[in-house]
């Protein structure tokens, strides 16, 4: 797996007191394995520094597999993976996650296979989704825990997805989904983000 | 049981669960259109004023901002029943109502223009409570319904809706009760079900009167019916469904901000997208109804009910979408849970200047049957009464009848769901946890278990019309034109079993056109668990006509009656003569295709029923109600799909349901108007680590209504569970209760261990 | 959200640098879990035009113990609190308290510092601005305070005088059973200690223009003292407490030699119980003592007028925190 090198381009300006601080006037992501350069800007293709990493990943990459359900952090719905951990996109400025690795639910397939991650197979298998609206968030959260966890135990699922708002109530399903996964042996841990 | 069916009843994976699980599955939020601007609107700060002067010249000048409309600037559209809402209107009625609206290149802008609008009110007093707002001297929300007070009239439900229960002679009926309780019980929490998708929809004016609509209500055809009539009849609506991030029913309550894009989308000749913020959808979508109930009950010590009489007084906050159906099916499911000869029962249905009530999963069956079984409960208590007994006995079997939501009387020619009671009651192990009213299972400490139990049933799950056409394609494929959207139920793939069943093709060759209302005949949505049977009909009768002309067209190519045919995997066969077969491209040609349609007529005869069983566990000394199992009993006749069937039972714990009354609700400021709790942190929804032990037990009685003698059934999984809770607390903790949710405060209360004003 | 400007902060003088700079145009933004919820409802009057990145300066993301006790960046996240073999060893109480605040990703996200300094939960204070308006109030400046005779079920029981908002960081309380100080610094060089229970203040925190927390210091608590936090909410994740209680409780042979009992949610600032802390102090804690103990503690409590409850659920979490 390539590792992300921040490349910012970035020229200096001297604050009073001599505080060497870069100006930024872009920002790199690295997102599912590929690079992004992104500049900072007003501009509808920019990042402005108000926008978080939700809307930068659906707005300006087209990732809409990442969704926005409350935008206040309390529904997990925008869960991805950043530098493996699982963690809210819609309450991260995107100017604050310069040089991190990001996992999304698009990232998850193989890329060149096209074969579903383990856990997506599961949640398929186990129908562990109604609408499928916060799918995404939960896979994502299911996939933080196995990466730390490789054999976690019903408890611990529970409290890993305890975050993810699911109102058709899937619950059942989704516990039955990553557990087989877990029983599986981690098979598939696709863990190798 | 072992499926008798080569697809019915056995799990197979949904059609859409590699888009669900990739997250390619376009829901409205990810749809972006060329050119396409943002709408945004200005809310109102006040419960009820009048608008003196709106200045809207700040905004307009705002770079980015395309247009800035308000009351003055649009047509007479109107929705409600009776038609009575404006899509703008000179007046606010609820904190959060519409005042003005905003298109803007980004939301940021859209949402930046909103603070340059300038606004006067004159204000004016409010009313929240529904017994304040029928006082002679109450304000008044509108001129042409006096005292607040809407008609009964359910518009939709034929030309004798449903308005009340009376029958028989309810003074005789007490006269000869043994039995009498009486009093006021509410269900005024008005939880919100909250969708995890956000309300939203894009408008784009194709031509002068031709508008295209995305969004993601589940029943795009008859959504562009309405449109159409709250347009005034002139436009021409096409409505594309998309994935629909849940629905639980409130997605029909989208018409509000779909017209706010249309309004948009024609002044500025751009499609526009409005979509709902978490706090928007909060106070500008559809709540449930408040329900009260003044009521009184007279029972026989054996528990045969004699007469019901009182007052439902429905709060149906600013406005009615269609309160007055709500009211119809309620009073009509109540009547299949409760047979008495003689009924007084009396709605009212009564606005007041909060946000406002509307369709939701249970549609006003749930409402009315969590203020009124309480009451029941009270009567079954001195009566000492075991209420699953009670239940069994009293609930509508084959051959009862019952008058449904269009006023006439029906008589049940579905199943005996006896069987499935008392199965759910083995299941859970009512007997041994049964202890009496009032009287807790177990006490452990400070802990008390009490168990309880609700029945609902619904005749409407062969309400209204379906169409549906299904297309035969040489190359022993079907395509299935039915217009609805992919809610949650997983019901476009049970619907395409269906047909993959009735042309015995393989699943992967049978696929569902796009819910677009352009492609489609007439399809009202899949609501009320009308899908199984109403729509599920509809297009088995679509596949047997095509199959039917396949067989017809085959017939004389295999030099046999078509009859003598039959078809499997694409070929066409002799029936015992299985090497007599012509594959379809030769029996229907390579230049045909063969199109069946299905059409379903309403059938209120076949109710379903389903019985919840709760235990709960209370702390009495913090307060705090835990929901420790759930047992869900109901039959379906046959299974479609086990584990589409069980996400929908579980559902009962979502979608406010069962949680309505232990934590669920919206805390309305009495004094401002305003909801307080509008976030997903401070009102309260069911987690991964508060789970129940949940188990469904679902029987298999075969339906004679049905081709796979199937029913439906999701809807009722929430409605018996919140009256199921009041039950299981009161007997854990030994007293009654009056009204929901069960909050520490209102436990510590009844136990003497808090004082003063209780929410 | 309003846009501002962004800058990342290189070092503590950098940031104090710009906080005298901009004053109360400008914020400090850690996790932001706190912030970017309060900026996307609006509810404050004036916009924060400058966001000040703390995440960038080196060296405050640690959590080390020497002899004197432990020692907390004030970056170091939730979940790493959670997870540190020496919390959890010596200083359970904190660990668990941390393990307390919300949810999973939260706790990714969310630093000791920001939980130390977010805002209140009232839900007058943080009504959004997107429907109806932000609702002014005492707490920002104008008006009185809603809760007063308003839905008041969640507010303070003690201590509360213009504003009844309750201090709703878990780990504050944790922190002042613990003894728990937090050092703020106005600079590299210039830096102040107070104890965490005197960090808020009626309206906010004891934080000047151009201070910022840099790290929590926590004596280490007498070997073998029984910690424990209890907190009631009505969900276990997500939800801030409505009523918590964080005790240390030393004992030898079995009578109670040291006891610090902590109120969380019920006051605007974590609540030290000192009567009931004398009350077991030289006791043996039997069920009747520790119920006397929470008597005694709830006397002076004063409910607002839906709260009573709180009183009891108090009671009861003090007492199951004294016989744990």
């Amino acid at each position: 797996m390539r590792k992300g090198r921040s490349k910012t381009i970035a020229k200096k300006r001297s604050l009073k007191k001599g505080i060497n601080r870069s100006e930024k006037t872009t920002i790199h992501l690295l997102v599912n394995g590929q690079d992004h350069i992104l500049r900072i800007g007003k501009r509808y293709d920019e990042v402005d520094p108000s926008h978080t990493l939700a809307h930068t990943l659906r707005e300006t990459l087209g990732l809409t597999g990442t969704k926005i359900g409350c935008d206040h952090g309390a529904c997990g719905a925008c869960t991805v993976l950043m530098d493996g951990k699982a963690v809210l996109s819609c309450m991260i400025l995107t100017v604050e996650a310069e040089g991190k690795e990001i996992t999304t639910i698009e990232g998850l397939r193989d890329r060149e296979t096209g074969q579903l991650d383990p856990l997506q197979q599961a949640f398929i298998d186990h129908t562990a989704f109604q609408c499928g609206f916060c799918t995404p968030g939960i896979i994502m959260s299911a996939k933080a825990l196995l990466k730390e966890n490789a054999s976690p135990e019903e408890k611990d699922v529970k409290e890993a997805l305890a975050g993810n708002y699911c109102r058709c109530i899937s619950h059942y399903q989704i516990l039955d989904a990553v557990m087989s996964v877990v029983q599986m042996g981690g098979k598939g841990d696709g863990i190798s983000i | 049981m072992e499926s008798p069916y080569r697809f019915i009843g056995k799990s197979v994976p949904r059609k859409d669960g590699v888009a669900i699980v990739t997250g390619e599955a376009k829901f409205i939020r990810d749809i972006k259109l060329p050119h396409m601007l943002h709408g945004k609107v200005l809310r109102s700060p006040h419960p009820h004023a009048n608008l003196k002067r709106i200045y809207t010249e700040r905004a307009k000048k705002l770079d980015g901002v395309k247009a800035v409309l308000t009351y003055k600037d649009v047509p007479e559209w109107k929705g409600g029943m009776p038609s009575h809402v404006r899509i703008l209107d000179s007046k606010v009625r609820f904190v959060g109502d519409a005042v003005a609206l905003v298109a803007g290149e980004t939301e940021e802008i859209a949402s930046e223009a909103l603070d340059l609008i300038d606004v006067e009110y004159e204000l004016l007093p409010a009313v929240f409570d529904v017994e304040e707002a029928i006082k002679p001297d109450a304000p008044q929300l509108y001129t042409q319904f006096p005292g607040n007070v809407l008609p009964n009239e359910c518009t939709g439900f034929g030309p004798n809706p449903l308005k009340e229960i009376v029958m028989g002679d309810v003074e005789e009926g007490f006269k000869e009760a043994e039995i009498i309780a009486e009093g006021s019980y509410r269900y005024e929490n008005i939880p919100n079900p909250l969708s995890p998708e956000l309300p939203g929809a894009i408008a784009f004016w194709e031509g002068p009167d031709q508008l295209t609509i995305w969004s993601s209500a589940q029943n795009p055809y008859w959504e562009s019916v309405l449109l159409y009539l709250r347009m005034g009849r002139k436009t021409h609506v096409r409505y594309i469904g998309t994935q629909c991030g849940g629905s639980y029913g409130t997605r029909l309550m989208s018409w509000q901000l779909t017209l706010y894009a249309t309004l948009l989308a024609k002044v500025t000749n751009r499609p526009v997208k409005v979509c709902y913020s978490r706090a928007e959808h909060f106070v500008a979508y559809g709540l449930r109804l408040g329900s009260r109930i003044n009521g009184k009950v007279g029972m026989k010590r054996d528990g045969t009910v004699t007469a019901i009489s009182g007052e439902w007084i429905i709060n149906t906050g600013y406005y009615s979408q269609i309160t007055q159906g709500q009211l119809a099916v309620g009073c009509g499911e109540v009547q299949l849970v409760v047979r008495s000869p003689n009924w007084d029962l009396k709605p009212k249905i009564v606005c007041t200047n909060r946000p406002a009530s509307g369709i939701v999963r249970g549609f006003g069956g749930q409402e009315l049957k969590c203020a009124f079984i309480p009451l029941l409960s009270e009567a079954m208590e001195k009566a000492g009464i075991d209420p699953v007994d009670f239940f069994k006995k009293n609930y509508v079997k084959p051959g009862d009848g019952y008058y449904w939501r269009d006023g006439n009387w029906w008589v049940c020619r579905g199943v005996d769901y006896t069987k499935a009671i008392e199965e759910g009651a083995k299941v859970f192990g009512w007997k041994e946890k049964w202890k009496g009213w009032l009287k807790p299972t177990e006490i452990k400490g400070s802990k008390r278990i009490g168990v309880g139990v609700g029945l609902h049933g619904n005749a409407d799950v062969g309400e209204d019309v379906s169409e549906a056409y299904v297309r035969l394609d040489p190359n022993g494929s079907a395509t299935v034109y039915s217009c609805l959207a992919e809610h949650g139920t997983g019901q476009r793939t049970s619907l395409c079993k269906m047909v993959a069943e009735v042309l015995q093709i393989p699943l992967e060759n049978v696929s569902m056109t796009p819910s677009d209302s352009l492609i489609h005949p007439f399809e009202i949505g899949p609501f009320g668990s009308r899908g199984t049977y109403a729509i599920g009909s509809a297009i088995i009768k679509a596949a047997e006509e095509a199959k039917r002309q396949l067989l017809e067209r085959s017939a004389p190519k295999l030099k046999v009656t078509p009859e003598q045919l039959e078809t499997e995997d694409g070929w066409v066969y002799v029936r015992g003569r299985p090497e007599l077969r012509i594959p379809w491209r030769t029996g229907m040609g390579v230049d045909r295709t063969l199109l069946g349609y299905g059409r379903f007529e309403p059938d209120y005869t076949v109710p379903n029923f389903l019985m919840l069983f709760v235990e709960v566990e209370v702390d009495t000394e913090t307060g705090k109600v835990d929901l420790v199992h759930v047992v869900s009993a109901t039959d379906v006749g046959q299974i479609i799909d086990p584990l589409n069937l069980k996400n929908q039972l579980h559902g009962s714990l979502g979608s406010a349901g069962v949680d309505s009354a232990i934590f669920e609700e919206s805390i309305l400021d009495r004094k401002s108007g305003r909801l307080l709790n509008i976030n997903l942190i401070d009102y309260k929804w069911r987690t991964f680590l508060e789970l129940p032990t949940f188990q469904t037990v679902t029987l298999e009685t075969p339906f004679p209504t049905h081709r796979f003698r199937a029913i439906g059934v999701g809807e009722i999984s929430t409605a018996p569970g919140p009256s199921a809770v009041l039950m299981a607390v009161s007997n854990a903790i030994g007293k009654r209760f009056y009204d929901y949710p069960l909050t520490p405060d209102k436990i510590l209360k009844a136990l003497g261990k808090a004082k003063g004003d209780q929410t | 959200m309003k846009s501002f400007e962004h800058i990342n902060a290189m070092s503590i003088n950098d940031a104090c640098n710009l906080l005298r700079k901009y004053k109360e145009k400008a914020r400090l933004i850690a996790g932001g879990t706190d912030l970017l919820g309060i900026l996307k409802d609006r509810i404050l009057p004036k916009a924060p035009e400058v966001l000040i990145n703390i995440k960038t300066i080196p060296d405050l993301n640690y959590i080390k113990e020497d002899k004197n006790g432990l020692r907390i960046g004030a970056l170091s996240i939730l979940s790493d609190i959670v997870k540190s073999p020496i919390v959890q060893e010596r200083y359970k109480v904190l660990a668990e308290a941390s393990h307390e605040v919300a949810t999973t990703q939260i706790r990714n996200m969310a630093t000791i510092g920001g939980n130390l300094c977010q805002e209140v939960r009232c839900w007058y204070y943080r009504y959004p601005h997107q429907v109806g308006g932000r609702i002014l109030c005492l707490r920002k400046g104008s008006g009185s305070c809603l809760a007063l005779s308003g839905d008041n079920r969640y507010h303070a029981i003690f201590g509360g005088k213009r504003c009844f908002a309750v201090c709703p960081s878990d780990t504050a309380v944790a922190l002042t059973a613990l003894q728990g100080e937090i050092v703020i610094a106005s600079g590299e060089k210039r830096k102040r200690t107070i104890p965490v229970e005197e960090f808020f203040t009626p309206l906010g925190n004891v934080l000047d223009t151009g201070e910022m927390i840099t790290e929590v210091q926590v004596p280490r608590p007498p070997e073998k003292a029984k910690q424990i936090f209890l907190k009631f909410t009505l969900r276990k994740p997500i939800d801030f407490a409505i009523v918590s209680v964080a005790s240390v409780i030393s004992l030898q042979d079995g009578i109670c030699k040291e006891a610090r009992i902590v109120l969380g949610a019920v006051a605007p600032f974590p609540l030290r119980e000192t009567k009931a802390e004398r009350f077991v102090k030289g006791k043996t804690i039997t069920p009747e003592i520790a119920s006397l103990a929470a008597e005694e503690a709830l006397k002076d409590a004063k409910p607002l007028s839906m709260n009573s409850y709180k009183i009891e659920q108090t009671k009861t979490l003090i007492q199951r925190a004294l016989l744990s």
